[in-house]
């Protein structure tokens, strides 16, 4: 009941416009598709076909950088809702998390336009990208408890996310191909949760991103233990979010 | 899993038990996010706590209907909420055993940029209606704040005094029967007024429970049987109406008394 009660208020913001969830991705994946592939020819980035390649990469990308983007700002925007609600507080985090995953699910068919542009079909280990969505789920709703803990504490949190996130997009396989990371820096991006979700995207059609010595085990373990401590977090912090709001 | 724990094993509405609470001083918005920050590097804005609550215990019994009275702070907003469940202390327990309506600041909760219609659906859930039970009592709340002719309407249409009705028809039409009111007791014109108190009477006869916080001691005098005057963050006496209102009177002429002083010297 809680969650139809909060689909419902979500729902009204489609009203917004659906046609920009589906064109904010496609136009940034055909611009930078544009830049590397067509203008610089950069043949060694990625793999082919290269705009399917992006585009796989750059919606997940989209719904973490919107994601964690509007978590930074949640308390500003519905703390006076909270005041008079005596709904679990996760609810808050977790409906900012939920319209995101909608925006992103609603933004798929850019992906299917790229199959259809490239004809390039996946291979049966497409079963994973469900699985990637799932484990990105987690890693966000991890993440955005922490930030909604920490934002209330200091302020500014939201500016050092903002700059993280623009740091994470040039940090994480979105442009290229775990394959293109230096070998000595492939450890390194273990420690990165979005290596380990990127290649579930990806291993559908490009197997080869498996076969790096990426580990995506500890990615993906990352993932997790992010979100237990997002909830562990928000547990201690709610008494201090519910002074704050 | 909600937020709020039931303890129906108690006999009591609400029971706080040696219950202290801090709340961060006055940092409510002001300005711009920037301004906040500048004020904030010039040492105008401190982010220090001051006690809200100190050691307070009370009960509160089925079907009383008690008053908070006390010098303006943050004090009595905070009991409110704290027994209504939408604040923890950080010290001792606030024990309820029923739900308790949060009637504290509803009007600010309201989206202007939906119409008046979903924010009835949205204000009344985030009071624990279930759409179900909105849908059903959504002509009679539209009809009590005068809003039947713009439900489809955005809220921003709407002048302050009508969006303080609705939320005032929406967060009396949950069906509870324990109320936490703020403030809000004076809204809207007189006949607005004379029927929503006659309504807090009916509720009462009916053995609702009401705990209000208001400015306007003549409301007091008509509602509630027992007061609570919280000063300064502690529970200074637990009595009847009048006498409340009479110390609190009292406090006021000492202080204007002390300040005189004070100037004198």
């Amino acid at each position: 009941m809680l969650v139809l009660r909060d689909l419902q208020k979500k729902y009204t913001r489609f009203r917004l416009g659906y046609l920009w969830t589906l064109l904010e991705p496609l136009g940034m994946s055909l611009v930078l598709w544009l830049v590397f592939s067509v203008l610089l020819g950069a043949r060694a980035l990625g793999l082919q076909p290269y705009l399917l390649f992006l585009s796989v990469a750059i919606l997940p990308w989209w719904w973490f950088s919107t994601g964690i983007g509007a978590s930074t700002r949640i308390w500003r925007r519905t703390g006076a809702q909270l005041r008079i609600s005596t709904l679990p507080t996760q609810l808050w985090v977790m409906r900012t998390m939920l319209v995101a995953l909608i925006e992103f699910i609603f933004s798929l068919p850019v992906i299917l336009l790229g199959i259809a542009l490239t004809g390039f079909l996946p291979g049966p280990l497409i079963l994973l990208f469900p699985v990637g969505i799932l484990v990105q789920f987690l890693l966000m709703y991890g993440l955005a408890l922490l930030i909604a803990s920490a934002s209330v504490v200091f302020p500014d949190v939201a500016r050092l996310v903002r700059i993280v996130i623009r740091a994470m997009f040039y940090l994480s396989p979105v442009l290229y191909s775990v394959s293109n990371i230096p070998a000595g820096a492939q450890f390194l991006a273990s420690f990165n949760p979005l290596v380990g979700v990127l290649g579930l995207y990806r291993i559908g059609w490009w197997p080869e991103e498996a076969s790096s010595s990426v580990g995506y085990a500890i990615s993906l373990g990352l993932c997790l233990a992010i979100f237990v401590l997002g909830l562990v977090t928000f547990k201690k912090f709610e008494p201090r979010i519910l002074k704050e709001v | 899993m909600a937020r709020v724990a039931i303890d129906t094993g108690i006999e009591a509405v609400v029971e706080f038990s040696g219950v202290t609470l801090r709340m961060p001083r006055q940092r409510r918005r002001r300005g711009s996010g920037r301004r906040q920050r500048l004020r904030r590097i010039a040492g105008e804005v401190r982010r220090d706590e001051i006690a809200a609550l100190t050691d307070v215990s009370f009960r509160i019994e089925p079907g009383e209907s008690v008053a908070v009275v006390g010098p303006k702070g943050p004090g009595r907003q905070a009991l409110l909420r704290l027994a209504a469940g939408t604040l923890r202390p950080d010290e001792g327990t606030v024990r309820r055993n029923r739900p308790i309506v949060p009637m504290i600041e509803v009007a600010r909760a309201f989206a202007r940029m939906y119409t008046i219609r979903q924010n009835i659906y949205i204000v009344g859930g985030l009071l624990g209606m279930t759409p179900a039970q909105i849908e059903g009592k959504l002509p009679d709340i539209a009809e009590r704040a005068g809003v039947s002719n713009m439900l489809g309407r955005y809220l921003n249409a709407a002048p302050p005094t009508v969006r303080q009705k609705l939320a005032w028809t929406i967060a009396m039409s949950v069906e509870a029967d324990a109320y936490a009111i703020d403030q809000t007791l004076v809204v809207g014109e007189r006949a607005f007024r004379q029927e929503a108190w006659t309504h807090v009477d009916k509720l009462r006869e009916q053995g609702a429970t009401f705990i209000i916080s208001s400015d306007s001691p003549k409301q007091f005098r008509r509602f509630c049987d027992r007061a609570l005057y919280v000063a300064d963050g502690r529970l200074v006496a637990d009595t009847t109406v009048p006498e409340a209102l009479a110390a609190m009177r009292a406090a006021r002429q000492a202080a204007r008394q002390g300040d005189k002083d004070d100037g004198s010297q």
